[in-house]
């Protein structure tokens, strides 16, 4: 019999030994466990930290874009550059949506662990079938342990008196044992649970490595997408510098077309007034030949008189020379008669001598009167041909007056002329000086408009230093963010190892607590046959009816024990069901990990709908929109882009963290248990005497 | 009958082509102002026609045609010295004939012999008078040795 115990217990104490070395390891590896999941946590509110500047600084650099777009609206840089970066972007969310495709891949392996985990809790169904079987058999020895106890029941009379010492040491013994079963179910069931917990936590672990390795391909995605965009920002900067030269170049020339439009408007004044001058003079001028006109008019009225006067004088002096010819006529008649009388005064003789005296004074008077008439003739053909002369001069002068005048009035009409393109020279030097005002203002205009965009291209300049200076921030901080996932992908890995480990020592742990339990129920076993014997004593010693009694308490407490065990099987049944709500858990998770990825896939698609809209929408402004327009467009994008991205990965985080804090308190119910177990054993060892 | 005294003589003076010419006044009928001549067919060249003078026809000859000088046109100065000579009467054209003077023989020279075969026998001498030089005409030879006058004389 107490072979049989130290038997029964030897074999108890070996197997709790391992127990207590699995569960030393166990709390190790839950300690292990806690410490990384607290680097894990720590790590992921770093990066959430360096989220937090990241989003910062990208909102910082969304304002500044903002406020670079307001400004820059006037200067148009490189929409070309937003068209390949809009491109690059497209190629970078195809690689986001391939990283989608292999985060669905790996929702895909969850969900495969999951139907591992399921196969798992089948398995345990299994043992909890055979653990019913062994009730069931339990229950066959129970009754066979009645039966047995009905043929021991003869002699348990004499052994009264030892048997009431052994049984009271053997209650206690059996109180122990009791409890040790009770501690071993205990234990069995904290296995199981602890076991269902690890598998959930090593789930937990693996989704977390997932979306820390999706994360990780994010962070560098909008480390490169940041890169691009800085160097896009350098681009600008360049580009602005140059507007900003073009722009002084033009203010320059702006200055220079002022002043000559000044010396132009100066020259014009004067133009102006040497031609209001000029028509002053040309104005006096027509006058002076309308006088000149009416002078020579007069002149030919007067010329034409005094032809008149002269060729009446001609004509008197015609006719005195008629009359001179007449009176020569006669003269010569009376030289003739007294020619004729001296002849006959001759032929007469001497009585004619008288007559020939008279003849002779009358021919001398005749001479005279006709010389005198030939001094007249000679006067009067003198004075035909001064008037002759003076008529001749006179037509000349009349021609020469009217030729005069005709010049005149020629000149009065060049003047008229001239008058008329003087006027058209003061419209148009009127026109000029209103043009040349107007250019003035014009110009003005133009430089004050050149100068505006040369002080809003300097603000674009030192907007886009800044954000050149936030974006080396937005960088350092994705180098940090990258380097950061990397060590918490890593920490990831080891846990998934820690896990790993932690599930096989879980496994152990309920392989040696099945031992345990086989150990218990064997010396449960053992207690039956050692009550069996008690029975037999006491029913060697206490009449049938109270060994009956007895055994009918002992069969009731049996079958208590079978209760016990019942409910046992039902915590066990309970346990499954846990298992399988975790299991649906699971599933959920793994649903939503399955929609967050279908979302994050319509997600992707919409950007990429979005990136296409945006692409023709460039297009389509391409021609408009100057380059650096486009490349703040470029850089507002990206920075939504890089915040979506940033906000996703938060969430991600986020979620990491949670998940961390799942497998924080998963490991501190761990820990827990493993405290548990270890607190169990010197229990075992204190009674164990 | 012309004899005014035993030492002079009295002449018609005509001017004809610059030279004065001396006629006679005794064979000088009368003087007159050409006014129609009408002409006459197959005359000699220097007979310019005929005139109707005091009742009578007579011939009109042209003393510059005579002569051989060119002919002027008449005019006013121009007059018709109508000679008589014999039983013919004939009118000389003259440039012009307006003085009436008397001469006296011994002023009067014979034409130089020299001359004499040149200017026929029309000269009958030259005459000074003051500074003048006065040709002295031989009326009858002149119109005897007239071509054709014989008959136009003869008429009368």
């Amino acid at each position: 019999m107490s072979f049989f115990l130290r038997n029964g217990r030897n074999k108890s104490d070996g197997a709790i030994e391992r127990m207590r070395e699995q569960a030393y390891q166990l709390t190790n590896e839950t300690q292990l466990i806690i410490k990384q999941t607290s680097q894990l946590v720590a790590g992921a509110e770093a990066q959430s930290r360096s989220l937090d500047e990241a989003l910062s600084g990208a909102n910082q650099l969304t304002s500044s874009l903002q406020e670079t777009s307001t400004q820059a609206d006037s200067i148009a840089v490189s929409v070309e550059q937003l068209g390949s970066s809009t491109n690059e972007m497209a190629v970078s969310i195809e690689q986001v949506t391939a990283n989608i495709v292999s985060l669905s891949v790996s929702v895909a392996q969850t969900a495969a662990s999951s139907e591992q985990t399921a196969a798992s809790i089948q398995h345990v169904a299994s043992s909890a079938n055979e653990i019913a079987n062994s009730t069931t058999q339990m229950t066959v020895a129970i009754t066979e342990m009645s039966a047995s106890i009905k043929t021991v029941s003869v002699d348990t009379e004499a052994l009264t008196g030892a048997v009431n010492q052994t049984a009271a040491a053997i209650e206690e013994m059996n109180r122990s044992i009791g409890s040790v079963a009770a501690n071993a179910k205990g234990l069995t069931g904290a296995a199981e649970q602890t076991a269902s917990s690890i598998n959930e936590m090593g789930a937990s672990i693996e989704e977390v490595t997932a979306v820390t390795e999706n994360l990780s391909g994010l962070v560098e995605q909008i480390g490169a997408s940041i890169e691009q965009t800085a160097q896009s920002i350098q681009g600008v900067a360049s580009n602005t510098a140059q507007i900003t030269e073009a722009a002084t170049n033009a203010a320059t020339s702006a200055t220079q077309l002022d002043r000559s439009i000044h010396s132009v408007a100066a020259l014009t004044k004067q133009a102006d007034e040497i031609t209001r001058r000029t028509a002053r003079d040309a104005e006096e001028g027509g006058a002076t030949v309308q006088r000149s006109i009416q002078g020579f008019g007069r002149v030919r009225d007067s010329m034409a008189q005094s032809t008149g006067v002269i060729r009446e004088m001609g004509k008197r002096a015609n006719e005195i020379g008629s009359i001179v010819d007449t009176i020569n006529v006669i003269a010569e008649r009376t030289n003739l008669l007294s020619l004729n009388a001296s002849i006959e005064a001759a032929r007469a003789g001497d009585a004619g001598r008288g007559f020939a005296v008279i003849a002779e004074e009358i021919r001398n008077l005749a001479d005279r009167s006709a010389r005198a008439t030939s001094d007249i003739a000679a006067i009067i053909k003198g004075l035909q041909e001064a008037v002759q002369d003076a008529v001749t001069a006179s037509n000349d002068g009349l021609r020469v007056a009217e030729e005069g005048s005709r010049l005149a009035e020629d000149g009065a009409a060049g003047l008229k002329k001239i008058l008329v393109g003087i006027e058209e020279s003061t419209r148009l030097v009127s026109q000029i000086a209103r043009a040349t005002d107007e250019q003035m203002s014009a110009g003005q205009t133009v430089a004050a408009a050149i100068n505006t965009t040369a002080t809003q291209a300097k603000h674009v300049s030192v907007a886009t230093a800044e954000q050149s200076k936030v974006v080396q921030t937005v960088v350092q901080s994705s180098l940090q963010m990258r380097k950061i996932t990397q060590q918490v992908a890593q920490a990831m890995n080891e846990q998934s190892r820690a896990a790993r480990t932690i599930i096989k020592s879980a496994q152990n742990t309920t392989l040696l607590a099945g031992q345990v339990h086989k150990a218990a129920e064997e010396q449960a076993n053992g207690m039956g046959q050692i009550a069996q014997a008690v029975s037999s004593m006491r029913q060697g010693s206490v009449t049938t009816a109270r060994a009956l009694a007895e055994q009918v308490t002992a069969s009731s407490q049996v079958a208590q024990e079978a209760d016990r065990l019942t409910y046992t099987i039902a915590g066990i049944s309970k346990a499954i069901g846990e298992q399988a709500r975790a299991l649906v858990d699971i599933s959920s998770a793994v649903d939503n990990m399955r929609r967050q990825s279908d979302q994050s896939a319509k997600a992707m698609n919409e950007q990429t709908r979005a990136v296409n809209e945006i692409s023709s929408a460039t297009q389509n402004a391409a021609a408009q929109i100057k380059l650096i327009t486009r490349a703040n467009r470029e850089h507002t994008s990206a920075a939504t882009h890089v915040l979506t991205a940033l906000g996703t990965i938060r969430q991600i985080s986020d979620e990491g963290i949670q998940a961390a804090q799942q497998i924080q308190q998963a490991g501190s119910r761990l820990a827990g248990h493993a405290s548990a177990l270890t607190t169990i054993n010197p229990g075992r060892n204190g009674t164990g005497v | 009958m012309g004899e005014v005294g035993a030492t002079t003589q009295t002449y018609i003076l005509c001017e004809l082509a610059g030279a004065t010419y001396g006629i006679p006044s005794i064979m000088v009928q009368h003087i007159e102002m050409v006014e129609r001549i009408t002409p006459l067919p197959n005359a000699p060249p220097a007979v310019e026609g005929v005139v109707f003078s005091r009742g009578q026809v007579i011939p009109a000859l042209n003393l510059r045609r005579r002569f051989g000088f060119e002919p002027i046109a008449h005019n006013l100065r121009t007059r018709l010295v109508v000679i008589r000579s014999g039983a013919r009467t004939v009118g000389l054209l003259v440039d012009t004939a307006r003085e009436f003077v008397a001469i006296p023989y011994d002023a009067i020279q014979p034409p130089p012999q020299s001359i004499n075969q040149l200017s026929g026998d029309y000269l009958a001498g030259i005459a000074t008078l003051g500074n003048r030089l006065i040709l002295i005409l031989r009326v009858d030879d002149l119109l005897i040795t007239s071509d054709g006058l014989a008959t136009a004389g003869a008429a009368d």
